[in-house]
């Protein structure tokens, strides 16, 4: 029974890239919870509701246009739909509390996940959705004789280009650039004569869009169940305050920590595959109390 | 001081409307369900529930148990077993119910059983797979209506016992339900064919979001067969990542409910071909009159097909109706007296609720998944029926199970 | 309100209480009987949290694992030693304070949610021990049929015990916040910088604190031991953590008694909305969301707090 036994260069290569896949998931939506927790001091606890809405949106969008053109709209439209809501949220809602204290906020989105959650419920039933990725992306192309499935290299490529368009969009752009601004010093941009509620009300839109994309994202390689938003919160969590809040980079960084760490594990040591994350987190915020790297608070 | 005599004074008044509330009426016959009737696992509930209320539909109808009227009160426990705790004392302190149902989670099950024993209410068990309730901890009041996890082992090692497959690997959902059916499986594989060996087990958290890294590691080390221990949310996933790698055409992989219909549908077209599975209930199987006739009645009232949940309620249904009409009273005890060994007629034909541990003897199917034409969804193909005597475990190992 | 019990009308509302609390099982059904022991119940497990949460100002996010220690250490107890059930019901309590001096010890450098991760992290892996170990803990099934002593098994006994228990609780919590200590505690919460500067010793006022917030969480979680007869792992799952901390808020982080009125309306608003419909969960938002807005405070900081801590007026100093 030793499970060790069978690891070769080419299981673990296999693995490291299965891991990196995960990663990518990981990263979109915890980049979007970082960059509202850097710029509006929000702990969104409804990100994880909204990456589930986005899930059930892709179905439903998927479903009703057909095909696999309504599987590649369908990314588009979701995770429109979830920062269309957002924002509905933030303008009507969340935009009076930001004065409060983090507590009050944090409880305010609680409640949004409780609605969200019943919200989802009366929409699509609690029947199982499946939704399959297009016939582009299915199944799987041999690596040194181990199955590697083809939708997994596509979100592989995906990581870098959306952790590069995130680059672009917090160096590149006006908005961008503001967002990095009032994270740093609120008061000061609104004296030079801009108005930071917009500026907040784009970046919650901005940070709900990835939410909304990673679910989109992870529709094809799992079932569309209420309760998905239940795990995927708190590890995104978990990698925003190891990799340092508010930092895009430290959201990379944590992303990365997590999917390797559980891929090898379930390698090397299946049996307690369970634990990995969480040990993680503690040994990091043992030795770095602040995250791995520089936190915008 | 306003402020505060305004509080007291609300909270006073809320709480005598809620005791107000429960005032006697003209009293029906009640029966209580508590289920999580949210989120993933009512998938399998909602089917439970139907049934039953279609079942007590007709009884009312005939007259209703010992001429009153039959009402169900369901309360959706969340799959949190302090609210199902809460909301089943409540059933059972300001409702009053003569009769306890549920539920799909096995903490919940076993905390309930517990309560239905102290309070000497029947307790029927209707998607636990947990081997306790009507095992180790059974007792007067509690009656399991589903397979459990010993039954599920023991019919799976038949099948598979016929195969010729020697080099096995143990995968499953980290929590009891796969242990128990893991360890149910071998134990019994082992009996009957001395030569399997297992090469190693790996185990996910239940809601596990990538099955991949988990496969690619089973492949690597080669197994002729693998025994998928996982259930409920778990299963569409993994057979998805399973289509996704080839698993099912490079191993042969068995799990539990894989050809049943909940697990199955949603997958639609694309479902892994080949994967045995084992289920209570198939719609299409067997191709009687009794099932034919119920599918449609179901599908007639709620215009879905039913699953496996479907064929539990429905028995609990006429097991309760059955007792009380033998008893010939509403009252507990000669109800337990005249429901323990009767045999009550079914879609799978007639079940038998053993005396001994109040468990329904179910015939067990084992087949693979197969595409047809008819339906939009795979089926189970070259179905063999394991028939209960067959599949559930003797009662002299309940007996030991029970320190007896 | 931590003022008001000082003056008449605090006190006549607490006497109106205490007397209704008293007569409570001749009065009206068990249900409600059990459902009172199970608000007391929570009510001080939220109480306890507050302890360190609304008096330390330390985000103990994950204070839900001290509560599912306590009911576990007593079940355990009960179940593997043989000794009379009494020993149980004291052990837990004690396994929890020392829970909570272990993981204090590692969180409290931090500040805020980096704590806050920290010890949800740590208070994870207390869960996936009990929620594995399955020839110990019961693992996922958890532990039933729990052989309570007799004299506190029934409805009414199980809650005159948890009556007196939660009293003598709140008492003792009570006078420690009333203490040079606890002033010192709020000291700390207000300006730890300030605190720090005349001498006081930050992290052995906070430790202290949460030894003595994670040992009445535990008496909370030995208390439900006594009214379910039941423990499980969900006891001491996140989810359940930030529901306490809910009820923190819901009633008043700052007032004492704060915490037992949301536990209130929360045990009382899922009971008496979970009969009507299954979307009670939406409910709970709508109302949690109309709270957030109107009563910042909480109910109780509503009614009754004139004095509000600095920490709920400055925005949040970086």
């Amino acid at each position: 029974m030793d499970a060790t036994s069978h690891i070769t260069l080419a299981s673990l290569a296999q693995q490291v890239l299965v891991g990196l896949s995960r990663t990518t998931i990981l990263f979109i939506v915890s980049s979007g919870l970082s960059l509202i927790l850097g710029v509006l001091r929000i702990p969104n606890l409804s990100h994880g509701s909204l990456y589930m809405i986005g899930a059930f949106v892709t179905y439903s969008a998927a479903v009703f246009i057909g095909g696999s053109t309504g599987f590649w709209l369908a990314l588009i439209i979701a995770p429109a739909v979830v920062a269309l809501l957002s924002l509905a949220v933030e303008r009507g809602l969340l935009r009076f509390l930001y004065d409060r204290e983090h507590l009050m906020l944090l409880l305010f989105t609680f409640a949004l996940t409780l609605v969200f959650g019943d919200l989802v419920k009366l929409i699509w039933g609690s029947d199982y959705r499946s939704l399959t990725a297009p016939p582009l992306l299915q199944g799987s192309f041999d690596l040194a004789g181990l199955p590697f499935p083809r939708y997994n290299l596509f979100l592989l490529l995906l990581g870098p280009l959306v952790a590069l368009g995130l680059w672009l969009l917090t160096n590149k752009t006006k908005i961008g650039k503001l967002a990095k601004a009032a994270a740093v010093d609120r008061e000061m941009v609104a004296a030079m004569g801009i108005n930071v509620s917009w500026v907040f009300a784009a970046v919650f839109c901005i940070g709900c869009f990835l939410a909304g994309l990673g679910g989109a994202l992870v529709a094809p390689t799992q079932n569309i169940t209420q309760g998905m938003d239940h795990t995927i919160i708190m590890e995104a969590f978990l990698i925003v305050i190891i990799g340092g809040l508010g930092n895009m980079w430290g959201a990379l960084l944590g992303a990365l920590i997590f999917g390797l760490t559980d891929a090898i594990g379930i390698l090397v040591w299946p049996q307690f595959a369970i634990v990995f994350p969480y040990v993680a987190v503690v040994v990091v915020l043992v030795f770095r109390p602040k995250g791995l790297l520089q936190s915008t608070w | 001081m306003k402020k505060c005599t305004l509080l007291v004074v609300g909270l006073v008044a809320a709480l005598a409307l809620l005791v107000g509330a429960t005032a006697a009426l003209a009293k029906p016959f009640k029966i209580g369900m508590v289920d999580c009737y949210s989120g993933p696992p009512s998938t399998y509930t909602n089917d439970v529930r139907d049934a039953l209320l279609l079942a007590v539909k007709k009884i009312n109808a005939a007259g209703g148990i010992n001429g009153r009227k039959v009402e169900v009160l369901t309360r959706d426990s969340k799959f949190k077993v302090d609210l199902g705790l809460a909301a089943a004392k409540e059933l059972i302190m300001r409702e009053e119910v003569d009769i306890l149902v549920g539920t799909i989670n096995s903490a919940l099950a076993l905390a309930i059983s517990d309560l239905a024993a102290r309070e000497k209410i029947p307790f029927f068990v209707t998607f636990s797979k947990s081997a306790k309730i009507s095992g180790a901890k059974g007792h007067r009041y509690v009656f399991q209506i589903s397979e459990n996890t010993a039954m599920i082992g023991k019919a799976a090692a038949e099948g598979l016992a016929k195969l010729p497959y020697k080099k096995y690997w143990i995968a499953g959902d980290d929590y009891e339900y796969g242990h128990a059916v893991a360890q149910g499986i071998w134990d019994y594989l082992k009996k009957i064919k001395p030569d399997v060996k297992l090469l190693g087990q790996s185990w996910w958290k239940v809601g596990e979001p990538d099955f991949t890294p988990y496969i690619t590691a089973i492949l690597a080390a080669k197994p002729d067969a693998v025994i998928v221990a996982t259930g409920g949310r778990d299963c569409v996933p993994f057979l998805k990542a399973a289509q996704a790698t080839g698993f099912n055409k490079k191993v042969p992989f068995f799990m539990h409910t894989a050809t049943e219909l909940a697990t199955i549908r949603p997958l639609g077209a694309n479902a892994p071909e080949g994967v045995i599975g084992t289920s209570n209930y198939h719609f299409y199987y067997p191709n009687t009159k009794a099932n034919k006739a119920f599918v449609a009645e179901f599908q007639k009232a709620y215009g879905r097909l039913p699953t496996v949940g479907a064929l539990y309620g429905y028995i609990t249904a006429q097991l309760i109706a059955g007792g009380y009409k033998k008893a010939g009273k509403v009252d507990t005890e000669a109800f337990i007296n005249a429901v323990e060994g009767m045999v009550v007629p079914s879609p799978v034909g007639p079940v038998k609720l053993r005396a001994y541990d109040h468990q329904a003897l179910l015939p067990m199917y084992l087949g693979v998944t197969k595409k047809v034409p008819m339906y939009k969804f795979f089926i189970g193909g070259d179905l063999v029926t394991i028939a209960p005597e067959n599949a559930a475990p003797p009662v002299e190992a309940i007996k030991k199970a029970r320190g007896k | 309100m931590l003022e008001n019990i000082k003056n008449h009308r605090g006190l006549w509302v607490v006497a109106g209480l205490a007397l209704l609390l008293a007569f409570w099982p001749s009065l009206v059904p068990r249900f409600y009987v059990y459902l009172v022991s199970l608000m007391l119940v929570t009510g001080l497990l939220a109480t306890s949290l507050n302890l360190v949460l609304g008096f330390g100002g330390l985000y103990q996010f994950h204070h839900a694992v001290f509560y599912g220690v306590g009911a576990y250490g007593a079940a355990l107890m009960i179940k593997w030693s043989g000794l009379s059930p009494w020993w149980g019901l004291l052990v837990g309590p004690l396994a929890a304070a020392l829970l909570s001096l272990v993981i204090g010890i590692i969180c409290v450098r931090l500040s805020q949610l980096y704590y806050g991760m920290l010890q949800i992290s740590l208070g994870s892996l207390v869960w996936a021990i009990v929620f594995r170990w399955y020839s110990f803990t019961g693992g996922d099934d958890g532990i039933h049929g729990i052989a309570v002593p007799g004299a506190i098994a029934s409805v009414s006994g199980a809650y005159w015990f948890t009556l007196a228990v939660t009293a003598a609780c709140l008492l003792v919590m009570y006078l420690v916040i009333n203490s040079p200590f606890g002033r010192v505690l709020m000291a700390t919460r207000d300006n730890s910088e300030r605190a720090e500067m005349i001498g006081v010793h930050l992290i052995g006022h906070q430790l202290i604190a949460l030894v003595i917030a994670g040992f009445f969480g535990g008496v909370a979680g030995v208390l439900f031991v006594v009214v379910e007869g039941s423990v499980f792992p969900d006891m001491m799952f996140w989810t359940l953590s930030l529901e306490i901390l809910v009820m923190c808020l819901l009633g008043g982080w700052f007032t004492f008694m704060g915490p037992m009125l949301g536990a209130a309306m929360m045990v009382g608003l899922r009971t008496v909305v979970g009969i009507y419909t299954e979307y009670w969960t939406l409910v709970l938002g709508v109302i949690l969301m109309l709270l957030i807005f109107f009563l910042p405070q909480g109910v109780l900081g509503f009614i009754g707090a004139k004095r509000t801590p600095a920490m709920a007026h400055s925005r949040r100093e970086d």
